[in-house]
């Protein structure tokens, strides 16, 4: 299941980030988070030649650590998600279709114009729409 | 999924937002209604960048990324592309666009108030003059909002000389 999603801003400022479980682990989550940014931009800087194109949004499995797994994805405008799962056998194409919804979810949220770019995001819409996509990416992993 | 506005509201916005800066709330300072105008621009195309690259894998050069302004960014916002792409490769891009939708509506006779005397003909054929201009600041804000958001510092002009048909001059920073 998921237990953490991020948005980090093009000068890796975060602009949103929800933990899913108990709060104990949240500052640990917050330093996975943070560890993955580096793996984001050394997979971008230094494409690998065997790995997926590197025009790709998707970065696929980031690292594993000893109870996650960390994917990443990084939008034309330099805005990074990252997802932090302890799902065992999670299919790419699940994440994929998670983070495209994800990214219409986020899209539609710094549409708002009282959003202000660079600063957090703090519309509970869209904190009800990420809670939902968070609750169906399970079942369709499991189901 | 996606809403529809009619393109007569689009017009009314942008036709009132321009009269309320360059007439009522900074009506001496023109720089400062065109900074202003600019800038709701700038924040315009920085969300509009945001939506209509959702689908895209990323650019890998300048390039790129003006030719999505010129193809995919323009027929969102327009329903047609940019006419005419020129650069000098050194950084400076040409965008024409040969009927440019939000001034193509915009009367550009300046002898419209009644009798004049010959210096208020001119007076009000530069404020004739300026108005399409600050149309335009808000569409180069638009531009430049969008390139920023793709990481590419530019300042955009537009060269209102021969209307309807507009260029956008935009100079890549280094």
């Amino acid at each position: 299941m998921i237990v953490c999603v991020a948005v980090v801003g093009h000068q890796n400022n975060p602009l949103y980030i929800q933990s899913f479980t108990d709060a104990d682990d949240s500052l640990k989550l917050r330093h996975i988070v943070h560890c993955s940014l580096d793996v984001v931009d050394e997979r971008v800087n230094n494409p690998k030649k065997s790995g997926p194109t590197l025009n790709e949004t998707f970065l696929g499995l980031l690292y594993p650590t000893e109870n996650y797994k960390v994917y990443g994805y990084l939008t034309n405008t330099k805005v990074k998600f990252i997802l932090v799962t302890t799902d065992l056998d999670v299919k790419d194409a699940d994440v994929k279709n998670f983070f495209r919804r994800f990214h219409a979810a986020y899209v539609d949220a710094i549409s708002n114009p009282f959003h202000e770019p660079g600063k957090k995001i703090t519309s509970k819409t869209f904190a009800e729409r990420v809670s939902t996509i968070v609750k169906s990416f399970g079942l369709s992993s499991t189901g | 999924m996606g809403w529809e506005v009619s393109e007569s509201c689009v017009d009314s916005l942008l036709t009132e937002m321009v009269s309320m800066y360059c007439n009522r709330l900074y009506a001496n300072k023109p720089e400062l209604a065109a900074s202003r105008i600019d800038a709701i621009g700038y924040q315009v195309g920085h969300q509009l960048s945001e939506r209509y690259t959702m689908e895209r894998p990323r650019f890998t050069d300048h390039l790129d990324a003006i030719k999505f302004i010129c193809k995919d960014f323009w027929s969102e916002l327009f329903k047609k592309q940019i006419d005419n792409l020129k650069t000098n490769h050194r950084g400076t891009f040409v965008l024409q666009d040969n009927r440019f939708r939000w001034v193509s509506r915009m009367s550009l006779d300046p002898s419209e108030n009644g009798d004049l005397s010959q210096e208020n003909a001119e007076a009000a054929e530069n404020k004739a003059a300026q108005e399409p201009n600050m149309h335009l600041h808000f569409s180069c804000g638009v531009i430049k909002g969008a390139l920023h958001n793709l990481g590419i510092a530019c300042a955009v002009s537009a060269d209102p000389s021969h209307l309807p048909a507009c260029s956008f001059v935009v100079r890549i920073k280094p």
